[in-house]
């Protein structure tokens, strides 16, 4: 049977071992040894983690990102933030005093990717969200320095003239379902509308949004401008829903510092 | 069988321990086996003659 | 040099720039209105472009002699000079982007000038640019050499190269467009990670039938190091770019991994990306050029495959230092830490039998600044391999962690130990590709390594400093139990030491700039010198290569 499917390749092995074989053995050898050598160390370290139950903690509030939350995330990419700001407060007493609550596992289950970060040439900004007002972060992403004279961050004024492009979202959304967020048929499909909800306040979509995502959602005018939905609207969004995906640090760290 | 968290990561911990230690023995005795020691050093010494060496 | 290629090949080259230039233009029509469709653009561009040049030369003479006694050094000539090209680039983004952090408002007033989106440039400019156009034709060069063969083809070879440039093009541009992953150092988005996936796939069949023509019993260990670099860079690149677009229209895709998995995966890639991209492949140029330079064979051959073994086993392990004291289980980050410790044995048995292979030419090393460009390399190897177990270790990753520390230690590496190495091999190698007496200036080669070494130690020194201050100030604590220093207060503290980091790599940066100039000057001016030996020959062992059918 077995011959039967390889008989027409055999010409090809024929001419392999005859003319090669010899030579191929060492560099195969070698090609082997090191995959087996390497291949071992990241398998042990990352197959664990993907049992997923005991790496991560349960958080029964943990909520997903709502449209704009999720699309104010992909102009955080887009713009590069996290090469100066992390999203990971670590557990040193110092980081904790500082920012807040140690991170937990949970808390970036549904960010894909993770944007722990590796520099903080700005301040960590897991536990930022409603620290300042829209009016502060709007101002401070249109000129950093006039509000903090020795930033050296960019300024994105841009980002308060760019309409947010809400087409692609449901696309996006269902990719993400894809990689195993739980959104519903029903969240994406409204995507865009839901999007222009959230900074629109007591608007029919506004309701909607709600309905959807939970009454917690923040749902104001971001950026302060009510003519138009902009990519400051999203990012502004996001920026205040960083840290507010699930209670569990502070019930947990709170309960363990009495 | 019920691949859990535990069970992963204690076959990850011991069975890294002894593929490290077979993998170090193997290696050792293949860099150290006689025989080969006279194809070792050929091979250190073939780079050097086959141009006519650097230029100045 | 589309003389050396028949008219078959050329042909072949024309159907498969032909072939892409179509898929550029696929991707174009349907990306648009997506910055997709401006890869896309690019693409057919680059492709469509190459494809005219190869036609326009379709029916110059062919090849008449034997190729075979021959190597086949275009494609490394050419990856030496694009290699150069992007160092300049990227190094020079590396200075702007430096700059901005001293004088933020050193900028533009447009998106793509802000210090996210031009960050990536830098980084993926030096390392797959200038560091893989390196790596790539300096791997043509020694896989030849040492197998005492000419490469086993014309076209692919072209291929891996040219393949790989695209791949760069539309990294660096797509950033400034804000198409990232924001997964560091595998920033390009799926349709750039597929492509490189083809190019990789034929630089391993490449290599692989290169050495299997081999004229010599035994594979030369700096092979082995060239074979590590291109499997597991394979492996690493398909493991974690695994994504799901969002749609097949636009770039953006979603990461298969999130949270813990995702930053697990990331740092195994991150790190190993520094083993195998920045470490395996230039020692293959260390364990090749340095004995060749010094024209003594290395110390301890023994010792370079042991260390060869502990490298490619202990290396994969180590990436979960990165993330110390963060939510990934405590396990998994002792045993980074355990492994990056271990680590130090094998990478300092690589530095230490380079300089033991120096050890009786010292009088070369002084004299010849392209030997010394080598040796201060295996020394920058040797320290920022101790300085990576030193800051693996748990309690000093609590302060070192987030800061320039961690910066300094890159750049100790990426400057002190890859770019040094690269430019000693480059020194090394025009003369010998392009059969020149010598290089059109050695004073200009003496004034890139001070010049590079200057502005190398400057820049570590800096970083250093600013580094264990910030992580200092961020846990100082008063008297009263509170927080003694603002993030404000030490981001003012860093600023001198931004402005000699700047100081630093403007002075790398002018090296780089001299040491291209010195290449082409070397290629325009200086007397043609045929060598007695360079072409392939039987083994001096006067064993045959391929013994007897059994």
């Amino acid at each position: 049977m077995l011959r039967k499917i390889l008989k027409p390749f055999s010409k090809f092995f024929e001419f392999h071992a005859r003319s090669h074989y010899r030579a191929e053995r060492h560099s195969m050898a070698l090609t082997i040894g090191i995959i087996a050598a390497s291949a071992v160390g990241g398998f042990v370290e990352i197959a664990p983690l993907f049992s997923i139950d005991e790496t991560v903690e349960a958080a029964p509030d943990m909520r997903v990102y709502t449209p704009l939350e999720q699309a104010g995330r992909d102009i955080y990419i887009r713009e590069g933030c996290y090469a100066c700001h992390s999203q990971m407060i670590r557990s040193l007493r110092d980081e904790v005093d500082r920012y807040g609550p140690y991170s937990l596992a949970v808390e970036s289950q549904y960010d894909h990717p993770m944007l722990w970060g590796s520099k903080r040439t700005g301040p960590d900004l897991a536990r930022v969200g409603e620290k300042f007002s829209d009016e502060w972060q709007v101002q401070h992403l249109v000129d950093p320095r006039s509000l903090v004279p020795e930033s050296v961050m960019p300024q994105y004024a841009f980002l308060l003239d760019t309409p947010l492009e809400t087409a692609s979202l449901p696309g996006r959304l269902a990719a993400l379902r894809t990689v195993g967020v739980p959104y519903s048929d029903e969240q994406i499909e409204n995507a865009a509308e839901d999007a222009r909800g959230q900074a629109y306040p007591d608007s029919d979509q506004a309701y909607a949004v709600e309905e959807r995502y939970g009454e917690a959602t923040n749902i104001r005018f971001f950026d302060g401008r009510r003519d138009r939905l902009t990519e400051m609207d999203a990012l502004v969004a996001y920026l205040q829903i960083m840290g507010g995906l699930t209670d569990l640090p502070q019930e947990t760290q709170f309960a363990e510092g009495e | 069988m019920d691949l859990s968290y535990e069970t992963l990561s204690t076959i990850a911990k011991s069975f890294g321990l002894f593929y490290l230690i077979a993998l170090s023995i193997g290696i050792t005795v293949y860099a150290f086996w006689p025989s080969l020691g006279n194809r070792f050093d050929k091979a250190a010494q073939s780079v050097l003659d086959d141009e006519e060496g650097p230029c100045r | 040099m589309m003389e050396r290629l028949t008219i078959a090949e050329r042909q072949q080259a024309m159907l498969l720039s032909g072939g892409l230039a179509l898929v550029g233009l696929a991707l174009a029509i349907v990306g648009r209105g997506d910055a997709m469709g401006v890869h896309g653009w690019i693409t057919m561009i680059f492709a469509g472009g190459l494809f005219f040049v190869v036609g326009n030369a379709l029916y110059a003479p062919a090849p008449t002699d034997d190729r075979a006694t021959s190597y086949y050094d275009d494609p490394t000539k050419v990856g030496i000079l694009i290699s150069l090209f992007w160092a300049v680039i990227a190094m020079g983004m590396g200075v702007w982007v430096a700059a901005q952090l001293a004088w933020p408002d050193l900028r533009f007033d447009a998106p793509w000038s802000s210090f996210g989106r031009i960050r990536p440039v830098h980084t993926s400019g030096v390392i797959f640019g200038f560091g893989g156009n390196a790596l790539i034709a300096t791997s043509y060069h020694v896989m030849q050499r040492t197998s005492r063969a000419r490469l086993a083809g014309h076209v692919s070879p072209w291929f891996v190269l040219l393949g790989f440039n695209l791949f760069c093009i539309i990294a660096a541009s797509g950033y400034l467009m804000g198409i990232t992953q924001s997964k560091e150092y595998a920033e390009p988005e799926w349709y750039a990670d597929i492509w490189l996936v083809v190019v990789w796939v034929v630089y391993f069949v490449l290599y692989m039938r290169t050495l299997a023509r081999r004229n010599e019993p035994h594979i030369y260990v700096a092979n082995w190091y060239y074979m590590a670099f291109i499997l597991v860079v394979a492996v690493l690149h398909i493991v974690n770019n695994l994504a799901v677009p969002a749609s097949f229209s636009a770039a953006k895709s979603y990461s298969a991994f999130s949270g813990v998995q995702d930053a697990m995966t990331q740092w195994w890639y991150g790190h190993n990306a520094v083993a195998f991209f920045l470490t395996a492949g230039f020692l293959g140029m260390l364990y090749y050029f340095l004995p060749k330079r010094a024209e003594r064979p290395i110390y301890s051959y023994r010792l370079s495959i042991l260390s060869f073994w502990g490298i490619v086993f202990f290396y994969i392990w180590a990436g979960s230092h990165h993330l110390h004291y963060t939510a990934v289980p405590q396990w998994v980050q002792t045993l980074g830490m355990t492994f990056s410790v271990m680590l130090l044995v094998p990478s300092w048995a690589s530095a230490g039998n380079a300089l033991m292979t120096l050890n009786g030419a010292w009088g070369k090393v002084r004299d010849d600044a392209t030997l010394r460009f080598m040796m201060v390399a295996a020394v920058f190897y040797g320290l920022s391999t101790f300085e990576g177990s030193f800051m693996a270790i748990r309690a000093v990753n609590s302060l070192s962690h987030y800061t320039d520390w961690t910066v300094g230690h890159v750049h100790a590496g990426a400057m002190g130990w890859v770019a040094l190495i690269t430019f000693g091999s480059i020194y090394a190698l025009v003369p010998i590709l392009w059969r020149r007496e010598s290089m059109y200036s050695w004073k200009l080669v003496e004034w890139h390594f001070w010049l590079a070494l200057g502005g190398t130690v400057i820049y570590v020194f800096a970083m250093w400093n600013s580094g264990i201050i910030q992580g200092l100030m961020w846990r100082t604590y008063t008297e009263s139990g509170t927080l003694a220093y603002s993030f404000t207060d030490s981001l003012v503290a860093m600023h001198p030491y931004y402005v000699a980091r700047t100081i630093g790599g403007a002075f790398f940066l002018t090296g780089a700039i001299i040491g291209a100039f010195n290449v082409i000057m070397t290629i325009r001016k200086v007397h043609e010198q045929t060598p007695e030996l360079d072409y392939p020959t039987k083994s001096e062992a006067g064993e045959p290569a391929v013994p007897a059918a059994e």
